[in-house]
């Protein structure tokens, strides 16, 4: 079984502070961490290797320094590593992303399962998985929580509606992987050195993948960053249970926090 | 709308301009419609107002075209209806070619999704297949006249700020909406609209993604705590057992789930699976209540993440108040029975 997991590398949230009241943020460390919730999807597809054996490859689209993610996901586990990396992809959005990624899988070839995060934290996107999906004429589940292969086929346990759903797709299948479904294991101490120090990460380009610059051209920009209102703290609500009560009710309407 | 009507009555030919007017995919489930199918109408009313286009919904299911009315009330043009017996359980692969035929051929300027979980999964798949933009769970969405453009706004890094966004020249323009953001419009009494059909075409194919069983956990202490959209936390302050079983009822009317602090585990009220604190669970809900927290240092780093916190104390100076958004100062037990009362009279 070869399983392709796609990893986004990130800055590091811990490493800045978001100051609403003055609408700017200060990067206090320039840190830079895989997207949490694809390291849930490495983590899914390190498991099927452990139970069932698989090659898993993880491949990255970002900047030089993503190779550090894909060096951190193969002292976890993955068996290769590949960085698409180009000047020509630096304003990639989600269409673009597709096309670069897409293309990688292709030419990676004969995979049975693609997995990565729901979510993209640094964005906060959700169309990766499905646009891919589509790209390639895979069957997708998003918002996994569970999966299992067997006979050539995956069955998830999938978040829906007011619950979950059981549902089955038969290999080559996308699967995103929902936030916090699993505790992604640390880098094994034995493969640490040889991941960082003798692993190659390959890299490919926009020419490897046969991309042309119209082909790369984002569908979408962003134009500002716009902040949440400034919370202020300790207000409070007074009078009689009754009467409190009903007032708090209103306000938490009024602000939309209850509907 | 009739264009050569429009001509005679201008004595001149009418150019047709491709991408107009701003298209919702609604959704019902048991022959009701989704809530916040309603909110987008609302805020595509306003939308399509300032842009000079019409409100256009589509409805896809087995038989959906009862729904169409309360559309219309809330503003909507045209209800395009797909009906078949194929449409009657949600399908990935079936909804996205009816609506990619579908969008493919009518170029729409705007298309509006709820943000839930069939719009999470159709949209970008539908985007794909029509190479168009889509910006995604948006909590604002408006018009830059100038260049009559749509801004959407969303949230990036889990909340903490937020991206506006655009796309100057692919189209149509996709959004799903977040549930919840915008507010259901008055439904105007008289308002009514056209209905028409979409001819569907569907070759008998087995669908590639197999439900095999879809389970409901109305049971919420299911969800796991720190997915928890809404929780409702006790601490020593209620009591005793009784008092903090009241917190059950009152997580009931929100629909979220029941948390302690460790003072409430120490008792015994709770299983410390549930506890919230540097020792416990991190939480981050929409909404978190305190009922009879103090609010010391180890709990404050279990919930310091919640976008909304409301505190209930009958200690004026307790220090959970400092990190609370709304606090009430009064007796808890009480206060909580009169919250109750309240959510359940307004249903």
């Amino acid at each position: 079984m070869k399983i392709v997991v796609l990893l986004k590398q990130i800055l590091n949230p811990a490493g800045f502070v978001v100051r609403a009241d003055l609408e700017r943020i200060f990067v206090n460390v320039e840190d830079y961490i895989i997207n949490p919730n694809d390291k849930n999807a490495l983590e899914e597809a390190l498991r099927l290797k452990d139970a069932l054996g698989a090659e898993v490859i993880a491949i990255s689209l970002g900047e030089p320094r993503a190779e550090d993610a894909l060096r951190e996901a193969l002292a976890m586990g993955a068996d290769s590593a590949i960085l698409l990396t180009d000047e020509a992809f630096s304003k990639a959005d989600a269409s673009v992303a597709t096309l670069i990624l897409g293309k990688a899988i292709q030419k990676i070839g004969d995979y049975d399962l693609v997995l990565l995060g729901q979510r993209a934290l640094d964005t906060g996107g959700e169309q990766l998985g499905p646009r891919l999906a589509e790209y390639l004429d895979l069957p997708q589940i998003t918002n996994v929580r569970e999966l299992s292969v067997s006979d050539g086929k995956v069955r998830a346990k999938r978040i829906w509606k007011r619950g979950y759903a059981l549902v089955e797709a038969s290999l080559p299948a996308l699967l995103t992987i929902a936030p916090d479904s699993n505790e992604p294991r640390y880098p094994h101490g034995a493969r640490i050195i040889s991941a960082y120090r003798e692993w190659e990460v390959e890299i490919w380009g926009a020419k490897d993948l046969s991309l042309t610059e119209e082909e790369l051209i984002p569908l979408t920009e962003v134009r500002r960053k716009a902040f949440p209102p400034p919370r202020e703290f300790g207000e409070k609500i007074r009078g009689t249970p009754k009467e409190a009560a009903r007032d708090l009710v209103r306000y938490l309407k009024a602000r939309k926090v209850v509907s | 709308m009739d264009l050569e009507y429009w001509e005679t009555l201008l004595g001149e030919a009418i150019e047709e301009v491709e991408y107009r007017d701003i298209f919702i995919v609604a959704e019902v489930e048991d022959k009701t419609l989704a809530p916040v199918s309603l909110e987008i109408v609302g805020k595509a009313r306003e939308l399509a107002d300032s842009l000079g286009a019409y409100v256009k919904c589509v409805l896809l299911g087995g038989d959906v075209k009862g729904s169409a009315d309360e559309l219309f009330l809330r503003g909507a043009d045209t209800v395009y209806l797909a009906e078949d017996p194929a449409l009657e359980e949600y399908n990935l692969d079936t909804y996205v070619k009816v609506l990619g035929d579908f969008f493919e051929q009518k170029k729409p300027e705007v298309v509006l999704l709820g943000a839930t979980d069939i719009g999470r999964e159709l949209a970008p798949r539908l985007a794909q297949r029509l190479g168009a933009p889509l910006f995604t769970n948006c909590v604002e969405i408006e018009i830059d006249a100038s260049e009559r453009l749509l801004l959407a706004t969303y949230p990036v890094y889990g909340g903490d700020y937020f991206h506006v966004s655009a796309s100057p020249s692919a189209r149509p323009q996709i959004v799903t909406v977040s549930p919840g953001t915008f507010a259901i419009p008055e439904a105007f009494e008289y308002r009514a609209g056209e209905v028409e059909s979409i001819p569907v075409e569907l070759p008998e194919v087995e669908p590639r993604v197999k439900v095999l069983e879809e389970v409901t956990e109305e049971a919420r202490g299911n969800v796991p705590l720190s997915e928890a959209k809404v929780i409702v936390s006790g601490g020593r302050g209620m009591g005793d057992e009784a008092g903090f079983s009241l917190l059950e009822r009152l997580a009931g009317a929100l629909k979220g789930v029941v948390a302690g602090s460790r003072g409430a585990v120490d008792e015994g009220w709770i299983g410390e699976e549930r506890q919230v604190g540097m020792t416990g669970v991190r939480v981050r809900p929409d909404l978190y209540i305190a009922c009879g927290i103090s609010g010391a240092i180890h709990h404050y780093i279990g919930m310091q993440d919640a976008r909304f916190v409301v505190a209930i104390n009958d200690d004026e100076d307790a220090p959970i108040f400092k990190v609370a958004d709304i606090g009430v100062v009064g007796d808890v037990r009480e206060v909580i029975q009169a919250l109750i009362e309240e959510l359940e009279a307004e249903g």
